[in-house]
C-alpha cells in the first residue's frame, strides 16, 4: 500500500540574483537564509526515499500561452524537458545551468489522470508541457547533486482568470492521495509558490506583499484549519497577490488533516518568502 | 475586449527571437497585421508597460520579455523589513 512519504511547500523563484536586482542585498539575504532552508527540507525528503515526486506548481504563460489554459493538468510521458527562454531575464534566469530533461513516473501520471477523470476531475493531459521555474527551482535546491525521482508535473492555473478555486484544488490533492493510498508507492508531495507577491497581478503594485494575509494562512496550516484554507476566494487571493496558494491547496488536501511546520517566513516587501513540511507520521 | 491579441503578441515576443528583433527595430512595422485596438497599438509601440498591463496584457510576461529597448518598468523597491518582523 503506497504513502505519502514527506510533503512540503515553499516559494519558488530560489534565485538571488533577482532579488538582488529587484530589492537589493536585503533580499539576496533573505533568499539564500531561504535557500538553505530548503537544502536542509531536501535532506529529509531524500532520506524519505520516494518512488516520485508529485510537484504541483503554476504556468507562468510559459508553457500554455493563452490559446488553451487548462485549470489542472497532469504531465504524462516518459521524460519532461527543462523550458528554454533565449535571452532570459528577470525569473526565467533561475532555469540557467540547470540539466535539459528530468524522468517522469508514466505509471503514477496515468493513474492520477485517470482516476481523476472517473471521479469527476477533468484535468487537462499534457505530453509536451516543460518545466519552468515554478518547478525546477525548488527541485534542484532540495535535491543538489542527488539524482531527482521521476516526477508528476501538475500544473495549476493560477493566473489567468477564471481560475479553479481552493476547495476545488484540495479536493484535487484529495484525489491524488486517494491515488497514492492505493499504489505501491512511496510518493512525496510539493508545492510552490508564494507568497503574496504581484497583488491583483498589476504592474503598478508590483513591490507590495500582504504580511498580515500571508500570517493568517500560515497559522492555518500550523493548527491544521483546512477548513478556513477551502473556504479562501479567487477573489480574496487575487487581491492579495496570493494566486500561487492555488497551488499549495493541491498539497494541503492531499495531506488534510496534517498540520505544518513553519521552517521558514520572511517579508521582503516584494514578497513574503516561506518553506512550509508536514508532519505525516 | 481583445485582450486575447494583446497576451498573444506579447508570448510571441517573449518566445520567437525573430518577431522579437524585428519589433526591437519598427514596432509599428511588425505590428501591422495585428488585430489590435489603436489604444493597444498605442501602448506597444510606446512599449508602455503599465498601459498594456492595464488593458490586460500578462503581468509575468510583461517582467520578463528580453526586449534590448525598454526593459521591464520596474517599481521602486519598497523600503526593506527584517525577516519576521511585524
Amino acid at each position: 500500500m503506497g504513502a505519502i512519504v514527506y510533503a512540503a511547500a515553499m516559494s519558488h523563484v530560489l534565485f538571488p540574483e533577482y532579488y538582488e536586482k529587484n530589492v537589493g542585498a536585503h533580499g539576496r539575504r533573505m533568499v539564500e537564509e531561504l535557500i538553505g532552508v530548503v537544502r536542509d527540507m531536501g535532506t529529509r525528503l531524500h532520506a524519505a526515499q520516494p518512488d516520485a515526486i508529485v510537484i504541483v506548481a503554476d504556468d507562468h504563460l510559459n508553457v500554455f500561452s493563452f490559446d488553451a489554459v487548462p485549470a489542472l493538468c497532469v504531465r504524462i510521458g516518459r521524460s519532461v524537458e527543462r523550458m528554454v527562454q533565449d535571452d532570459a531575464i528577470e525569473f526565467d534566469r533561475a532555469l540557467e545551468g540547470l540539466p535539459d530533461r528530468y524522468p517522469l513516473h508514466e505509471e503514477l501520471a496515468n493513474r492520477i489522470l485517470e482516476c481523476g477523470l472517473d471521479e469527476g476531475f477533468d484535468f487537462a493531459a499534457s505530453w509536451s508541457a516543460p518545466l519552468d521555474h515554478a518547478f525546477l527551482s525548488p527541485l534542484a535546491t532540495l535535491y543538489g547533486d542527488r539524482a531527482i525521482p521521476p516526477l508528476v508535473p501538475f500544473w495549476v492555473n493560477c493566473f489567468i482568470a477564471p481560475q479553479p478555486t481552493p476547495r476545488r484544488c484540495a479536493a484535487a490533492g484529495q484525489l491524488i492521495a486517494r491515488v497514492v493510498g492505493e499504489s505501491p508507492w512511496r510518493v512525496a508531495v510539493i508545492a510552490t509558490g508564494g507568497l503574496s507577491h504581484f497583488p491583483e497581478l498589476s504592474l503598478a503594485r508590483v513591490g507590495q506583499s500582504d504580511p498580515e494575509f500571508d500570517h493568517k494562512i500560515v497559522a492555518w496550516m500550523e493548527a491544521g484549519d483546512h477548513a478556513s484554507l477551502a473556504a479562501l476566494t479567487v477573489r480574496e487571493l487575487h487581491t492579495t497577490g496570493s494566486h500561487e496558494l492555488l497551488n499549495w491547496m493541491v498539497l494541503l488536501g492531499a495531506v488534510a488533516p496534517a498540520r505544518a511546520k513553519v521552517r521558514f517566513f520572511g517579508e521582503m516587501g516584494r514578497i513574503d518568502l516561506a518553506a512550509l513540511d508536514w508532519n505525516l507520521a | 475586449v481583445s485582450r486575447y491579441a494583446v497576451n498573444v503578441l506579447l508570448y510571441r515576443l517573449k518566445k520567437d527571437r525573430e518577431f522579437r528583433m524585428r519589433f526591437d527595430d519598427d514596432r509599428a512595422a511588425a505590428l501591422a497585421g495585428a488585430d489590435l485596438t489603436d489604444a493597444e497599438r498605442r501602448a506597444f509601440v510606446e512599449w508602455d508597460l503599465r498601459r498594456l498591463n492595464e488593458l490586460g496584457g500578462s503581468l509575468h510576461l510583461l517582467l520578463s520579455i528580453p526586449l534590448k529597448l525598454g526593459g521591464p518598468e520596474m517599481a521602486p523597491p519598497t523600503p526593506q523589513r527584517s525577516p519576521g518582523a511585524g
